[in-house]
């Protein structure tokens, strides 16, 4: 009977230390790398044709996160990133850009190309244009120094309708836990029921042409 | 040239100068900024078609609810101004005098809420920017209550009454990163104003060896009322212990649009003034000035304006080694010099006669609808400055409120400093004066006033400028 409790103790330890191992473990293996947007770290630019000159849109607004899964590290100074499986990154992203933050950089009437976007893109209904990844591959191996590169693919919604979009992105890790974040995404606007904008200005009617390319350059820090 | 007096500020107009401005400007780039309308001299010129104001504007943004304090005769312009405007409703006015009240309110607002403190217009939820028309010397007290209610301002010009008063309220407007602050400089959000700078900015004129302007009306400025307390409150500008003179109360437009144009700022002035015929009325303001501003590299600028004397009213001129530049009633003419190399399009503009001068017309005109007049004194275009002033505010204030908007639903409103390089980063919609601009030209008008009061030399240290 003395020693029973002397024995329990010791079990009871025991038990106790490795609850501890097991739950700093899992801590350890359940621990995501949590990065957020943040003011002043977002760029997005809209590139178009029309029947009369190109034009450019441009914002400085994009909310949203970028999430790695457990296990996996990036270093710049590697080659290969681990914790993937295969070239698979199973990482979250969500990203937001309010369509009234696009500006025309347009010299004369930037407000004109501002109301027609907002009327096209029915930013009264769908003030967001938002994007989710679903798959991203690590395109590898990577150049020390260099921002790693991956294929994405993802659900883009522009005025109501969502499809699936495919591109390229760069990853370049920076001071301070913050990633930038490149991508270059060609778009035809009637994939997405948007009707090219037709703004009735200057000398005549000038009609937008239907491919556009959404260049983002996107800073997040590490949270 | 020198830095001292120099306005070193960007106001977001590209660069020019006279080879490339030459280069690059095609007689059918000068056609389409002429409005596409062939003005060729041997012409007999075509009447403009009417116009019909408030079914042709097209709003530039979204509706914006607007209040306006003071509804003397300004405070009446505006209300006009803004019931022309198709996204400009008044929510509501005020006024502490019971018959401006019932006079505006009655006439040029009928749908208003109406109060006798301008407290309680702050405090209306639906007004998301007001215009303050009141005596000079109230601004600073109302601009800067107006603000830290979340007000977007229009404050007549001058900001204020004395250099302090005007400074307080730049660094009100320019801490209120959420909200657009415009000083009533009205002839800075002019289309013809834009259509004269790379003329003026690019070198056409040659060297700018000086500028004169001139205010000349008959009038007396007194406003008679049964009330001798209210006649008294009318009455402020004709006071120095309200009043900033003719140089502040009305040669501030003349004085900035100089400044604005040759982007320099004078260093010092030189006035005088005297009371040369409405003696009768106890004023102590004078009502004839002249003025000298004398500029860093020596281009000077000589002002006068009269109440005694209508004859050839208000104008600027601009005397360059190449030509001279004439601005009056949103018009302008080029006058060249003999010998002066001419730019090749000057033969599809019109040319008016100025006794043994002829003057080749130099005119913004967006629209055939809009298109010069007639001669030389029809009128270039349908809207006033205030109108194109208010209509600028508006825009103004509609992309800003999105905007501010937009930052604060994405990242929260904690880091001000990131939304104000945000906001930094926004073209305004339409050229307007900002609060810099404000106090630049509202101490230039106050400092000429010092100078014809004191009868003296007064510097314009450059340290006024900087908060």
């Amino acid at each position: 009977m003395k020693t029973r409790p002397s024995f329990s103790v010791k079990n009871e330890s025991c038990k106790l230390v490795a609850g501890l191992a097991v739950l700093m473990l899992g801590l350890a293996a359940g621990a995501q790398t949590h990065y957020a947007a943040q003011p002043g770290g977002a760029s997005v630019k809209i590139d178009g044709t029309s029947t009369a000159h190109d034009w450019e849109m441009e914002g400085h607004i994009i909310s949203g996160f970028l999430e790695l899964p457990a296990g996996v590290s990036w270093d710049a100074s590697q080659t290969s990133i681990p914790g993937l499986q295969g070239n698979s990154l199973h990482a979250t992203v969500h990203a937001r850009i309010p369509i009234t933050c696009m500006h025309s950089k347009a010299e004369h009437m930037p407000e004109v190309m501002d109301r027609l976007t907002q009327e096209h893109l029915k930013a009264d209904q769908f003030p967001r244009i938002e994007y989710v990844l679903k798959e991203m591959t690590f395109k590898g191996p990577h150049a020390p120094g260099k921002p790693f590169e991956f294929d994405t693919k993802g659900d883009l919604a522009i005025a109501g309708k969502t499809n699936q979009v495919s591109f390229p992105v760069t990853i370049e890790l920076q001071d301070a836990g913050k990633i930038k974040i490149d991508a270059t995404v060609p778009l035809k606007m009637t994939a997405f029921g948007v009707d090219p904008p037709a703004p009735n200005i200057g000398l005549g009617l000038m009609r937008c042409g239907d491919d556009v390319k959404i260049i983002i350059s996107w800073t997040l820090v590490k949270r | 040239m020198a830095c001292y007096g120099t306005v070193n500020k960007q106001d977001n107009f590209p660069e020019v100068n006279r080879r490339s401005f030459l280069k690059n400007t095609s007689l059918a780039t000068v056609m389409a900024m002429m409005g596409g309308v062939e003005l060729r001299a041997d012409d007999a010129p075509k009447p403009a078609a009417p116009v019909e104001p408030a079914l042709t504007k097209i709003p530039i943004g979204p509706t914006v609810k607007f209040g306006v304090i003071g509804l003397g005769a300004r405070g009446r312009d505006v209300l006009k101004e803004l019931a022309l405007l198709p996204n400009t409703p008044v929510a509501a006015i005020c006024d502490n005098y019971p018959s401006s009240m019932r006079r505006a309110g009655n006439n040029d607002a009928p749908k208003a809420q109406r109060f006798d403190d301008y407290q309680k217009l702050l405090a209306c939820p639906d007004v998301q920017a007001v215009v303050i028309a009141t005596p000079t010397p109230d601004h600073r007290e109302m601009a800067i209550a107006a603000l830290k209610a979340g007000k977007h301002v229009y404050c007549e010009a001058p900001l204020a009454h004395s250099v302090e008063d005007t400074r307080a309220i730049a660094v009100a407007a320019r801490d209120s990163v959420k909200l657009v602050f415009q000083p009533g400089l009205q002839e800075r959000s002019h289309p013809q104003r834009y259509f004269l700078l790379p003329f003026i900015r690019s070198g056409a004129l040659g060297t700018v060896v000086m500028t004169r302007a001139q205010s000349h009306q008959n009038t007396s400025w007194f406003s008679a009322s049964s009330n001798p307390e209210h006649e008294k409150a009318l009455n402020w500008r004709l006071h120095q212990a309200t009043s900033t003179g003719l140089m502040g109360e009305i040669g501030i437009h003349q004085i900035d649009a100089v400044s604005w144009f040759l982007r320099e700022r004078p260093v010092a002035v030189t006035g005088f003034g005297s009371i040369m015929h409405w003696k009768e009325d106890g004023r102590d303001v004078a009502d004839t000035v002249q003025g000298i501003f004398e500029y860093p590299d020596g281009a000077n600028f000589v002002y006068d304006a009269t109440l005694c004397n209508s004859f050839d009213k208000d104008y600027e001129m601009y005397y360059g080694t190449q030509s001279a530049v004439m601005v009056r009633d949103a018009k302008a003419w080029l006058f060249y010099e003999a010998g002066a190399q001419l730019g090749g399009w000057e033969v599809y503009a019109r040319k008016d006669d100025f006794y043994t001068e002829t003057g080749i017309a130099l005119a913004a005109n967006a629209t055939k609808q809009t298109a010069i007049g007639t001669s030389a004194t029809a009128a270039a275009s349908p809207w006033t400055p205030l109108h194109y002033a208010l209509e600028a505010f508006a825009a103004n204030v509609g992309q800003r409120d999105i905007a501010v908007k937009d930052f604060v639903d994405n990242y929260g409103d904690s880091d001000l400093k990131a939304l104000a390089d945000n906001i930094k980063a926004l073209k305004p919609y339409a050229h307007a004066a900002d609060w810099q601009d404000g106090l630049t030209a509202t101490v230039l008008g106050i400092k000429a006033n010092e100078s014809v009061v004191k009868k003296q030399k007064v510097p314009i240290e450059k340290e006024l400028f900087d908060i």
